[in-house]
């Protein structure tokens, strides 16, 4: 059939049932997406004479004789869609993998549309930007600063991805041209919660044609490790194998195959018979914890599981202080149990991976991840690969959250290239995305607090129960992390929390943005609006009485020396800013009508910025010939907008635009060794190395300059492409070939460790509208002050801000897993777990503390995690405050509220 | 995704006569393709209907309206007509899907999109409606969004459109072509209770092709809404929805049209609960009234309870809206 993609006629022919994206992306637009292939995200949108529609829903074969345009095809003549510019100009975009299809409607809009976005808008969803900078490129904001020499520290400047984004030529994990003889894998899931694998039959599955190769647990390494990504591997259990003769949850993957096509290797595992005894299962932490319960692992030490048969990986416990005297002088006391569910991280990008054996012999893995260094240890250990015959990378990663802190899509596509010589390919889908990955674990937290009449704590406690699921990977770390944060803010006397990480037949919990502290924060901070209500004391008051002041000791109930420390403190400006944004009566006015109630709500949250075990990274930076620098750093850029606040980094230490520095990340052949990039470590960890070395070489330029001069050092410095030595003026260009023909080299390696760690706060306010007759919510204003030390570049802190703030309102008011009574997720699609859409997403006002963080980089600490822990319990105090009603179950939605509410009844 | 043969129909004859078999007709595919890529539908072969000429909006000559079975759910939302006199539809089509969703869809196939019952769409799921006689997973199970008015022992799973709950409100005729000629059946008739054939789910033989939709002439001086309850603000189909139009004089209800969505297994409307409005005045109460008698028979499920007040509480809302009663 003909069509013509972006003005060039193509004649080619769909395979029967392909879609119009696929049959795009085969003919090399790769600007076309895909993350979800339902209709239901957006990324796929494409026009089809000139109306956008979803390419993954649309027949192929229809596009004969139609006109296609992608977004490759979007800029005419070399100019960019003035939608395209306007997306450049606000920066609308983190990881930008939505980008290509929400400019692909947005250019298609009518100008009446563009006044209606949040119902024009609502087929394109973007996890990352919350839509603040969406709704900027329609107003026609201009959020990036002019790149100065010298002025690279607090100034806008633009990502450094940001043209390749808007015009579709970004490249992602799968956007590459097809490898020679490329092979795809899927894998068969288990339907059983708790399963013994007796017999698997590959042989119908090896009959289909196509099929190269079936893969079960007698063909792996039978190696124990953890999926978790941290440097310190032993504070994850190991309890997981690659294959395994147990199935432990709903969608464990039980059998690979590979086949020429992705049609193939479906067939194949439709065709696999697998004989499987049921055993009982058991999906409440509580009832695992209770003895009789069916035991998970049964651990013969080598997993350090701490009780295997009451399948607790970990418990923790700590006094300090004596909460019996505490209560004892409390003139009230508060207690009740709250629920915090899982969340998963939707990035639009699935996992996947692409494995190969190159003409060099070596092994070579491009992934999405965010630790392709550790991903590149464990597969080594795993498959027995010496370290140097292995190269793993991530080019652009479509978004992460934590999500891409375990590894997960690596390790079979190596396998099965390792077994067949052959590239082969792993693409979750969304739904696998569902069902097989990590989500947010739930945590129970039963909280009780006293305090005195004037609103002073006496005694905090705590219960916090987790949900590991199957696998303890981050279950202990997200368990101590969620008992250190959201208590320690508060100063109080007398503490106690006993935790407990907690094996069940559901998938596993993970790494998620907040890592553990969101789920307890949700408690804590509706307790304190609560005890404030029983004695009369203002919500804002009683907090800023028992908030830790900048000379105060960060406490916890886990006692113990800690490299935990204050390297700048702003509590105090963000609650002050909060407390004075809500008072403004800013915001949308209450919808008109006796059914509608107004209440508003605020909560804290304080983050350690670097976890407490091991981090470390290294960069590289060099002067280039060309007179401008070249850094390396080993970090991954995951839409966190890293690469941009190294360059910016760089640029300031050398006074230079950020435009003069480039770089290379995420590679363990070409960058420096790195830890990964989550738990807050970016701004801490890698940044401060590039800043360490940066600095290195800049001394090593003025040394070397003044040598080669005869100027004295400290008449030396640098200035934009150029070195002064007193008053005369040597270009870069030229230092650089001097420094050559002496055999010197300008380039200096540095390191950085995650010791000491500081910390960020945040408060949140927010005031919204109930509709008492259908529970709707609307939230009419919400303010996020932030204190992150040196705000490096404030679009950027922005972006991180108000997507942080958005998937914190889909946490609290729309996002729920929802599993059947046999442990089954039965909504693991977009259109049944709902993540905010543009209409969702309400305008967020962000404001920055003025601090200057004696540890980060620059006066710079982290930011994008606990952007997201005080929204929910903000939400939820905002509701009482409303309509009288405590919710302590999350999400808050319209059937939990209106069954609450009292008021109007019809009939 | 199976493998499949496919034709373009170039004139309706030719649609008509390559309907035999195991085939299925392609409008806009935002359903059938979905449903193909989960393997819920695995027709042998496909008739792409999108070059017969049948994507037009017009008046008819008693005043009424004419809209084409592939009439785009955006060209039909946004057509001047339809957002005069019979504004209802236009926000009940923009209520649910999206633009690029719209642009696909077509009014046909809009009239025959399959339900949003996850069982449904999991081919390896027990489904009475995919595979008849395997049992009803929903019962029981994850049944939050379906239906309480309609089912039965063997299907519980609600109609999702929201077109077709303004055209029922709004006393569509569908209009049909088959092996057996042409058909006019008014939409209160074209839709089928599960019963015990829950694959069944209108009157449509194999191979009947939908040519139109028409209105009858607009209701001088009614006033009408769609009201649509769903979990967040976009992009979701209804856990509840009401279109009604209301005819006021002197404060007293003249005429009155209501149909549900999301709570029934199609298109709801029930004459008592119109019956019980009309010669009365436009006040709360009295609307609650009705709206009483609509859940009357409702028969919650496991997880769905909450549907029964939610509704009541969409139509009083809606009807308010309608009448401006505050
Ligand atoms: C992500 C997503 C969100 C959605 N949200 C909503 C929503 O909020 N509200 C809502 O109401 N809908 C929603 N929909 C459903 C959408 O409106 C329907 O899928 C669409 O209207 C179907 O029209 P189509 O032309 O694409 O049908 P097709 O997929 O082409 O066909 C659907 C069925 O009708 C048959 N058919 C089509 N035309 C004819 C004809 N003329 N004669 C006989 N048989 C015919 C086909 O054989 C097929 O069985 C959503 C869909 C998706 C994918
Ligand atoms: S409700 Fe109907 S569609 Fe859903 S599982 Fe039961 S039979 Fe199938
Ligand atoms: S990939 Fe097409 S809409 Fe998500
Ligand atoms: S920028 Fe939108 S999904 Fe990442």
């Amino acid at each position: 059939m003909n069509l013509q993609v972006n003005g060039k006629s193509f004649a080619a022919t769909p395979a029967p049932g392909e879609c119009l994206r696929v049959f795009l992306r085969d003919l090399g637009w790769f600007g076309v997406k895909k993350g979800c292939d339902a209709g239901d995200c957006g990324a796929c949108t494409v026009w089809v004479n000139e109306k956008p529609v979803h390419s993954c829903l649309y027949p192929a074969f229809r596009a004969e004789g139609k006109e296609i345009t992608t977004i490759e095809g979007l800029a005419k003549g070399g100019e960019l869609h003035p939608m395209q510019r306007a997306f450049l100009d606000a920066q609308s975009f983190q990881c930008g993998y939505c980008t290509a299809g929400m400019i692909m409607t947005a250019a298609s809009l009518s100008d009446e549309q563009k006044n209606d976005l949040p119902r024009a808008l609502k087929g394109n969803l973007c996890r990352c930007t919350g839509y603040g900078s969406i709704r900027d490129a329609f107003a026609g904001v201009k959020n990036v600063a002019p790149d100065v020499a010298g002025g690279s520290r607090g100034a806008s400047v633009p990502n450094p991805f940001a043209e390749a984004i808007v015009t579709g030529r970004a490249r992602y994990t799968s956007d590459i041209p097809p490898m020679d003889g490329l092979l795809h894998l899927k894998v068969l899931r288990s339907p059983h919660a708790h399963a013994k694998i007796l017999s698997i039959d590959r042989s119908e599955a090896m009959a289909v044609p196509g099929v190269v190769e079936v893969f079960t647990w007698e063909d792996v390494p039978r190696r124990l490790y953890s999926t978790a990504i941290h440097e310190d591997n032993r504070v994850d259990p190991d309890d997981t194998y690659l294959l395994d003769n147990v199935a432990r949850f709903v969608g464990q993957r039980i059998v690979a195959v590979v086949a020429d096509t992705e049609g193939a290797a479906e067939e194949g595992c439709r065709r696999l018979k697998v004989e499987y005894e049921i055993l009982p299962a058991v999906f409440d932490p509580e009832e695992a914890m209770e003895p009789g319960a069916p035991v998970l692992h049964d651990d013969d030490g080598d997993s350090h599981i701490l009780h295997p048969e009451k399948n607790v990986f970990l418990e923790l416990h700590g006094e300090v202080g004596s909460v019996a005297d505490g209560f004892a002088e409390a003139d009230a006391i508060y207690e009740d149990t709250y629920n915090a569910p899982r969340q998963q991280h939707v990035h639009l990008e699935t996992m996947q991976s692409i494995a190969w054996r190159a003409e060099d012999g070596r092994l070579h893995v491009r992934t999405s991840v965010q630790g392709p260094f550790i991903v590149k240890g464990k597969l080594c250990y795993l498959f027995g690969i010496m370290p140097a015959d292995l190269h793993v990378f991530t080019e652009r990663v479509g978004g992460g959250f934590g999500g891409k802190q375990d590894m997960m899509s690596e390790d079979l596509p190596l396998l099965a290239t390792i077994k067949t010589g052959r590239p082969v390919k792993w693409e979750f889908t969304r739904e696998e995305q569902f069902t097989g990955a990590t989500t947010r674990h739930p945590m129970k937290t039963h909280v009780k607090l006293g305090a005195k009449k004037d609103g002073t704590l006496t005694a905090m406690q705590f219960r916090l129960v987790s949900n590991t699921g199957a696998y303890g990977n981050h279950g202990g770390e997200t368990l101590a992390n969620g008992m250190s944060g959201p208590w320690a803010i508060y100063k109080c006397p007398n503490k106690k929390g006993d935790g407990y990480a907690v094996y069940t037949n559901l998938q596993c919990g993970g790494g998620f943005r907040g890592y553990g502290t969101g789920q307890p924060t949700f408690a804590v901070e509706s307790a304190l609006d609560e005890l404030a209500a029983l004695l009369n004391v203002d919500p804002i008051e009683m907090r800023r009485k028992n908030m830790i002041g900048p000379d105060d000791k960060m406490e916890s109930v886990l006692e113990g020396a800690s490299d935990l420390t204050m390297g700048s403190y702003g509590l105090d400006q963000c609650v002050d800013a909060v407390e004075k944004a809500l008072a403004s009566g800013r915001g949308l006015p209450k919808p008109e009508g006796v059914d509608w109630l107004e209440g508003s709500g605020v909560a804290l949250s304080m983050l350690d910025c670097v976890p407490p075990t091991e981090q470390r990274s290294g960069s590289e930076v060099a002067l280039r010939p060309d007179g401008g620098y070249h850094f390396t750093v080993g970090s991954v850029e995951i839409g966190n907008g890293l690469v941009t606040a190294q360059q910016q980094v760089v640029a300031q230490v050398m006074g230079c635009p950020s435009a003069r520095v480039t770089f290379l990340n995420a590679d363990t052949d070409e960058t420096p060794y790195d830890s990964g990039t989550f738990a807050s470590v970016g701004m801490m960890v890698p940044t401060k190395a590039v800043e360490n070395a940066s600095v290195a070489l800049r001394e090593k330029m003025l040394a070397f300059a003044a040598r080669t001069t005869g100027t004295k050092p400290e008449e030396c410095r640098l200035d934009d492409g150029a070195v002064m030595c007193g008053d005369q003026r040597m270009p870069l260009a030229e230092l650089h070939s001097a420094a050559k023909r002496e055999g010197e080299e300008l380039l200096c390696f540095r390191k950085a460790y995650g010791s000491p760690r500081t910390v960020a706060f945040m408060a949140y306010g927010v005031r919204l509208a109930v509709h008492r007759v259908t529970g709707e919510i609307r939230i009419l204003f919400n303010v996020e002050a932030v204190d992150t030390g040196v705000v490096m570049n404030p679009n950027q802190v922005r972006g991180q801000v108000i997507g942080g703030v958005v998937q914190g309102i889909g946490w609290a008011l729309q996002e729920k897993m929802v599993y059947n009574a046999a442990g089954a997720v039965v909504n693991p699609t977009l259109r049944n777990y709902r993540i905010p859409a543009f209409a969702d997403a309400p305008v967020t006002e962000v404001f920055f503390a003025d601090t200057y963080d004696d540890i980060g980089p620059l006066g710079a600490k982290s930011i994008a995690e606990n952007t997201i822990n005080p929204v929910a319990p903000a939400i939820g105090n905002a509701l009482k405050a409303a309509t009288g009603v405590r919710f302590t179950t999350l999400p808050f939605s319209e059937d939990r509220i209106f069954a609450k509410l009292q008021g109007f009844e019809p009939a | 995704m199976n493998s499949f043969t496919f034709t373009r129909a170039r004139t309706i004859a030719d649609a008509l006569r390559s309907a035999r078999g195991d085939v299925k007709f392609l409008a806009g595919g935002t359903t059938l393709v979905d449903l193909m890529k989960l393997d819920v539908e695995r027709p042998a072969g496909i008739i792409d209907l999108n070059a017969l000429p049948l994507a037009e909006v017009r008046r008819t000559p008693d005043g009424g309206l004419h809209i084409g079975a592939l009439a785009r759910n955006s060209d039909v939302a946004h057509h001047p007509d339809v957002v005069r006199d019979y504004p209802l539809l236009s926000q009940a089509l923009l209520s649910g899907a999206s633009v690029q969703l719209r642009n696909m869809a077509s009014t046909g196939g809009n009239l025959l999109q399959r339900t949003r019952c996850v069982y449904f769409r999991d081919a390896a799921m027990a489904c009475n409606k995919r595979s008849p006689g395997s049992g009803c997973a929903a019962i029981g199970g994850f049944n939050r969004n379906l239906a309480i008015l309609g089912t039965s022992a063997h299907c519980i799973a609600t109609n999702p459109s929201d077109q077709n709950v303004a055209l029922t409100a709004l006393e569509a005729t569908v209009h049909v072509t088959g092996s057996n000629g042409e058909r006019s059946v008014p939409i209160g008739d074209f839709y089928l209770l599960p019963g015990q054939t829950p694959e069944r789910e209108t009157i449509l033989e194999p191979g009947d092709l939908v040519t139109s939709v028409t209105l009858p002439p607009p209701a001088p001086g009614a006033g009408s809404t769609y009201v649509k309850l769903r979990d967040r603000a976009s992009f979701e189909f209804a856990l509840a929805s009401a279109a009604v139009v209301v005819t006021i004089k002197g404060g007293v209800m003249q005429r009155a049209r209501v149909a549900m969505g999301g709570i029934a297994t199609k298109p709801w409307r029930n004459l008592d609960v119109e019956a019980a409005l009309e010669g009365q005045p436009a006040t709360r109460e009295r609307f609650a009234d009705a709206a009483q008698i609509l859940l009357s028979d409702a028969k919650p499920q496991s997880r769905n309870g909450f549907k029964v007040e939610l509704a009541k509480r969409c139509l009083v809302h809606a009807l308010s809206v309608a009448t401006a009663v505050t």
